[in-house]
Formats: C-alpha cells, sequence, structure tokens
C-alpha cells in the first residue's frame, strides 16, 4: 500500500466509515496515521472529558462532523445531579476558534446553552444538522438563533430535551429562503407552537422527510400539514383530545391517504382514541411505530391498530396494550426487530392484576424471529419464561429486562431468576448489552462472566450478594465499555482488584453500593489515567478534610478513563479524587 | 430520599416479595374503612423504574386507569375550608345527577350544580388548562376528558 500516493490510500479510506475501524487504521503506521487524521470527517467521542477540544482539533482539523457525550446513562433516571457537567459551550469555543469546516453537531445528556447554540449559528456557515438528545439548559431563544444564522439548515432534530420555552416566535424565524429542511423534531417543547409560521416552513420545505410535532399542534393543522408534506417519511404526531368532528376526521384521513412514504409514526401525547382509526389506511408501510407516549390509548384500540402493521420492525408501546396484545404482535408483525414495553404505572396505583407478564415475552420471542433488541418493563417473571426466550431467540443484541419490584423472584418456584438469565447470555452469543433485574444472587454474574464474551454494557440494580458477583463479570467480560450499578452489595475488594482493567473501559457507575471513601481514594492513587469522581449532594455528610472518615460509604463513585486529567468544571459536590 | 413501603424489602433479598408486608395491609385496611375510595399514599421514587422524566411526567399526567376490564377517573375532591381531601372514580357515575347525589351523601350536605346559591354548596371543578369552572355546563362525556379535580365551595363565597 505504501507505494501508492497518499490520494489513492486516503479515497481507499474514504471506504472505511465506522469509526472502530478508522481508528484500527490509524494505529497500523505512520503514514497511515497522518493520511488517516487529515481525511477523517466525522468524529465520535463517547466521554466529552476522556479528551479536550484543543486535542480533538489537533488531530482532526479537517472534521465535519461531531458527536459528543456528557453525563453517563444513569442520569436518565435522575441519578446525577443537574449541574455535575458536561457543557458543550467550550467545545463550540474551540471549534470556532480554529475555523473548523462544522457541518454537524450531535450530543447527547449534554448541558446547551443559548450562548452555545447562539455562537454555534454564527461560528459555522456551512452548518446543516443539529441533533441534540437528552440535552438541557437552554431555551427556545437558542432555537430562534439556530432558526435565524444557519442559511443551510438540513436538520433539527430534538429528542427528549429539557427545554424552556418562551413561547417565542422561533418557527417565525427561519429565513423565507431556508428550503432546505429535512428533518424538523420538537416533540419534546412544552409550550405553544405558531402553527401559521410551521405550516409556511413545510409547504417551503420540499425535502421534508421528518417531521415531529409537539402536543400543540391541533388536528386542523395537522391535517393541513400533511396535505402539504405528502412525502414525509417520519411523523410524529402532536395531540388532539376531544373526538373530531366528522368533517375534520374525512380531512384527516385524505391527507394521510395521500401520505404513501410514511415509514414511521411516533407522537400521540394526548389522543381521543377515535381519532387512530385515520391512520389505518397506511398502517400496512410502517416499519417504526412508538406509542411510548401514548397514555390514555387503552389496550383495545393499540391492538387494532396494531393488528394492521405487517411490516413492522420496531415497536415501543406502554404495558397496557397487555399480554394479550403482545400475543397478537407475536402473530401479526413477522418482521420485527425492536420492542420496547414501558411501564404505565409507576406509582402502583393500579390492581396488582399485570399489564404483561412473562407470558408476553415469551410469545414475542416464538413469533418474531428476527428479534435483536428487547426493553421489557413487568411485575413477574419466571426461569422458565426466560429459558424459553432464550431457546427461541439466540439472535439478541441487547436484552434489557426490568422487573419493578426491586428483589423479586420467580413468581412460581420462588427462587432466583439467576437460572433465567444464565441461559440468556448462553445462548445468546452476540449479546453487547444486557439489564438484569428481579432477585439475583452471584451465581448470575458467574454466568455472565463465563458466556457474554460480546457483552460491551452491563446495567445491574439491587442484585448479587458478595464483591464475588462484580469480581466475575470484570474478569470475565473482556469487550466490558460501560459497567453501571446501584444499590448492589459489591465493595472495595471488587473495585481494587483490577484497577488497571478501567483503562480498558469507557466508564464504572456505582451507586448506593459498599465502596468506601478510603477504597475509592487508593483506586485514584496510582492511576493518572482514571477520574476518579464521588459525588455527594448531602451537605450534611460533606466533612472538612481532616474530618473524613474513610470508612464512610460512597454515595455515588464514577470513574472514567481519560488522557487529559481533571476536569476543572466540576461543582462543589463533586470531589475528584 | 422517601422510600415508600412497597420497597421496604430491598435489604431482605430471599423473601417473598409478593405478598404486601404486614404493615402495609394494615394500613390498607384502615385507610379503606375511613375512606372508601381512597388509594393508600405512596411516595414516588424518581429514580425507580428507570424510565425517563419525561415519560414519568407524561404517565403521572394520566387519568384513565385500568382496573380489571373497566376503567376508571379518579379525581381528588376538596371541600373548601377541609384540607383533607377525597378521592373519586367519576367513571363510576351515569352523569352529573349521580355525581351529584354521590357528593352530597359524601360530605353529608347539600350540593348544587350551577346557579349560584347564598344556601348551598356549589360545585366545580379544574379543567384541563387550569381554570375553575362551574360543573354541569358541558356534557358528560367532555366534562370526563377536562376534568382534572373538583371543589365543593362554601355557600358564602358567591
Amino acid at each position: 500500500m505504501n507505494y501508492f500516493p497518499d490520494e489513492v490510500i486516503e479515497h481507499v479510506f474514504d471506504f472505511v466509515v465506522s469509526h472502530k475501524d478508522r481508528n484500527s487504521i490509524s494505529l497500523v503506521c505512520k503514514s497511515w496515521h497522518k493520511i488517516e487524521r487529515f481525511s477523517r470527517k466525522e468524529v465520535f467521542i463517547g466521554n466529552c472529558y476522556a479528551i479536550n477540544p484543543e486535542r480533538l482539533i489537533g488531530r482532526f482539523p479537517c472534521l465535519k462532523s461531531l458527536t459528543l457525550k456528557g453525563k453517563p446513562h444513569f442520569a436518565d433516571f435522575n441519578l446525577v445531579p443537574h449541574e455535575w457537567g458536561g457543557f458543550v459551550l467550550p467545545w463550540i469555543e474551540a471549534l470556532a476558534r480554529s475555523r473548523v469546516g462544522l457541518e454537524e453537531l450531535r450530543l447527547k445528556r449534554m448541558v446547551v446553552t443559548d450562548e452555545s447554540l447562539e455562537l454555534l449559528s454564527r461560528s459555522f456557515a456551512n452548518f446543516k444538522s443539529l441533533v441534540l438528545v437528552s440535552c438541557e439548559g437552554f431555551t427556545t431563544d437558542g432555537l430562534a438563533s439556530i432558526a435565524t444564522n444557519c442559511r443551510h439548515l438540513r436538520e433539527l432534530d430534538l429528542q427528549e430535551n429539557e427545554i424552556d420555552d418562551h413561547r417565542g416566535q422561533w418557527l417565525n424565524c427561519f429565513p423565507d429562503s431556508c428550503t432546505t429542511l429535512i428533518s424538523l423534531n420538537f416533540a419534546c417543547l412544552k409550550g405553544e407552537t405558531n402553527v401559521a409560521a410551521l405550516e409556511r416552513l413545510v409547504a417551503r420545505s420540499p425535502n421534508l422527510k421528518s417531521l415531529k410535532l409537539n402536543r400543540a399542534v391541533p388536528l386542523d393543522a395537522l391535517a393541513r400539514l400533511m396535505s402539504c408534506a405528502p412525502q414525509l417519511v417520519d411523523l410524529g404526531v402532536g395531540s388532539y383530545e376531544n373526538e373530531p368532528d366528522p368533517e375534520s376526521f374525512a380531512k384527516l384521513m385524505t391527507a394521510i391517504e395521500k401520505c404513501i412514504s410514511l415509514r414511521s409514526l411516533s407522537g400521540f401525547l394526548e389522543v381521543a382514541p377515535l381519532c387512530l382509526p385515520a391512520f389505518y389506511p397506511i398502517c400496512q408501510n410502517l416499519i417504526s411505530l412508538n406509542l411510548s407516549y401514548a397514555a390514555e390509548i387503552q389496550g383495545n384500540h393499540l391492538i387494532k391498530l396494531i393488528q394492521l402493521c405487517k411490516r413492522l420492525q420496531r415497536l415501543w408501546i406502554l404495558d397496557s396494550i397487555g399480554d394479550k396484545g403482545l400475543v397478537v404482535v407475536a402473530d401479526t408483525c413477522k418482521e420485527l426487530q425492536e420492542l420496547r414495553v414501558f411501564p404505565s404505572d409507576v406509582h402502583g396505583e393500579e390492581d396488582n392484576i399485570a399489564a404483561v407478564t412473562e407470558v408476553g415475552l415469551v410469545a414475542i420471542s416464538a413469533g418474531c424471529p428476527k428479534l435483536h433488541s428487547i426493553l421489557y418493563f413487568c411485575k413477574q417473571m419466571t426461569n422458565a419464561a426466560l429459558i424459553a426466550v432464550a431457546k427461541n431467540c439466540p439472535n439478541f443484541i441487547r436484552f434489557r429486562l426490568c422487573i419493578l419490584e426491586p428483589h423479586k423472584p420467580d413468581h412460581i418456584t420462588s427462587q432466583s431468576l439467576d437460572e433465567g438469565f444464565g441461559a440468556i447470555v448462553q445462548a445468546c452469543k452476540g449479546l453487547r448489552r444486557l439489564s438484569v433485574s428481579g432477585l439475583l444472587t452471584d451465581q448470575v454474574f458467574l454466568y455472565i462472566g463465563m458466556y457474554a464474551e460480546q457483552l460491551e454494557m452491563l446495567s445491574i440494580a439491587f442484585a448479587g450478594d458478595t464483591d464475588k458477583g462484580m469480581l466475575y463479570v470484570l474478569n470475565g467480560c473482556k469487550k466490558m465499555r460501560k459497567l453501571e450499578i446501584r444499590d448492589s452489595p459489591f465493595g472495595n475488594a471488587a473495585l481494587l482488584a483490577d484497577v488497571g482493567r478501567y483503562e480498558t473501559m469507557r466508564s464504572l457507575w456505582m451507586s448506593s453500593c459498599e465502596v468506601t471513601l478510603g477504597g475509592c481514594k487508593r483506586l485514584a492513587q496510582n492511576s493518572p489515567r482514571l477520574n476518579v469522581e464521588i459525588i455527594n449532594e448531602n451537605e450534611n455528610n460533606r466533612m472538612e478534610q481532616n474530618e473524613e472518615d474513610e470508612g464512610e460509604k460512597v454515595d455515588k463513585l464514577y470513574l472514567y478513563r481519560t488522557v487529559v486529567g481533571t476536569r476543572k468544571d466540576a461543582p462543589p459536590y463533586v470531589r475528584i479524587l | 430520599m422517601d422510600v415508600s413501603n412497597s420497597c421496604s424489602s430491598f435489604s431482605s433479598s430471599s423473601v417473598d416479595s409478593t405478598k404486601p408486608s404486614p404493615s402495609e395491609s394494615s394500613v390498607n385496611l384502615s385507610l379503606s374503612l375511613t375512606f372508601p375510595s381512597t388509594s393508600p399514599q405512596r411516595e414516588a421514587r424518581q429514580d425507580w423504574p428507570p424510565i425517563t422524566s419525561r415519560l414519568r411526567d407524561t404517565l403521572k399526567g394520566r387519568r384513565l386507569i385500568r382496573r380489571g376490564n373497566d376503567t376508571s377517573l379518579f379525581v381528588k375532591v376538596y371541600m373548601e375550608g377541609v384540607p383533607i381531601g377525597r378521592k373519586l372514580d367519576l367513571c363510576a357515575f351515569s352523569g352529573y345527577e349521580s355525581l351529584l347525589e354521590n357528593l352530597s351523601h359524601m360530605f353529608d350536605t347539600s350540593i348544587i350544580c350551577g346557579n349560584r346559591d347564598r344556601k348551598h354548596h356549589v360545585l366545580t371543578y379544574e379543567d384541563k388548562d387550569g381554570d375553575w369552572m362551574m360543573v354541569g355546563d358541558i356534557p358528560w362525556d367532555m366534562f370526563l376528558e377536562t376534568v382534572r379535580r373538583l371543589k365543593i365551595t362554601r355557600p358564602e363565597r358567591y
């Protein structure tokens, strides 16, 4: 290969797209490292504190697309305080200073401010795509800057963010000359929407393929929007609470019938069930359906809709569909690859009549041969069911089971669920992500360490008996990248057994476990390439340096590998050892 | 953070946690004697089950609840001046008449809809926009879709 001029090698590298592969290429020799560096267009940074912007730009000066992730995964469940970190501003400032030709920015669990959005919108003339997932810290004013200044904007995708809605006119800020939009998602905005401005924007965006509305967009507006965008592939419906009058319903049906390219449907934030039939005509084309926010629709309405979706590959739904509904899914959706069933009763208000049980899970596993990813919340499970699921579906890549009541055993035998999960890891040789729950002893971790050779991410809650459990995992799962543990009896012995191991992983999270301050200090002592963070929000627990009790248990521990040392932006309740 | 009764079995790993603990069932019993239609108060954990805040908030706002083959629509009812409220399943009533009858019985006083009256308590409700309205103006089905909670006002208010 070295006999070819650099341009030829670079051209070959263009075909190598995955980050892992490109990272491998750059390790081959100095010459390849150099060529790869200057031709890398997309960079993925899984932990924004593992590296800093200066080094990123130094190595990849020609980058066009950057993906950054901030807070650890458990931040999604309120386990990480808001001001913990993950600020994007320094990154945008550095990129702007260095005149990087940024075109795309994808952020997950980061703190974004209006100031950063304003700077972003003014600094990169060719900026095309902004995707924010589970971020916070900004308002619709920030969105207004993006709309106003990004002349070539193609994608504005806001997923699950906490946005302060100033009820401003951000949609009005898209200039009349803006006709390049391909994707617009503002479903998570809580306030009112200027529907007229939205309609004008959609009307002048012939390339619009994905549109996801928030709850403020009413039924009649939906019909008009769909009429001027029949080319839509992906639609997020807002809400419509009252039963529609026959005329509005007819208009909606007519508009929907024309959307023959529609493949993905979501939203339905507050929906009167009688509006659903308007969507029946396009159900046969759908490959993705997300009804996980449709809290008011009961099982029988959901079933009627799903019965028509024979091509479905991805389904996100609430457990109000019931076992009965899952049997219908198993019979209907033979192409199903990914299923997520979320809990609808989180406050335990309903009778012990379980919405979905092991019966639904087994039915799905038996009926859907292509299933490879599942997230399943339920109130009860059995080993027999899990063993059956493992036998039916050895192709799982992601298997996440959350039994709502911690420590709950097999509801028929009253035994732990070790054997059930053991069967899953033994059968599913390609398993990359696993979440376990229910009553579990160290035994399940022995199985995981023994069989889950491809496992990259493991989530543990209320499980295990002794340090041995965690050790089985750390010793066995060589490909582990992210380990997150809460409310489990693992302590210093497990934490400190193989400190070098943590540099082969992205991060470790342990909260409400048995690790102590002393243990964490020992861990941090000889690990310059690890940041060991102790998060302690309780004011009363914070003692002076000289009064410290090394035997005191640590509330939350988050450690991650890094090449840039301790971060300087941590709040006072985060202590970096 | 506060943990509800049902989570008290965290520390013991081999208890059959399918049955409610003894203290929980006696709380249920005493509550059901004094407040027939109240569900036991449970502190909601913000970090379990592991779902996002957005989904948690959506479900909190959910009013229709499955119970067996029926649905219930539980709303809180307060009598002005009385700090402890009641909870009522509106799906159990066929219309305004049976609602008023039941409420009058529950609070042991005469309650009416509609016209202000210096003698009687008047029933009002909070709609989905957060506004307080007089009960009885709109059709019963529409009322069910929009009502968030009820308040029985004192006669001299008006």
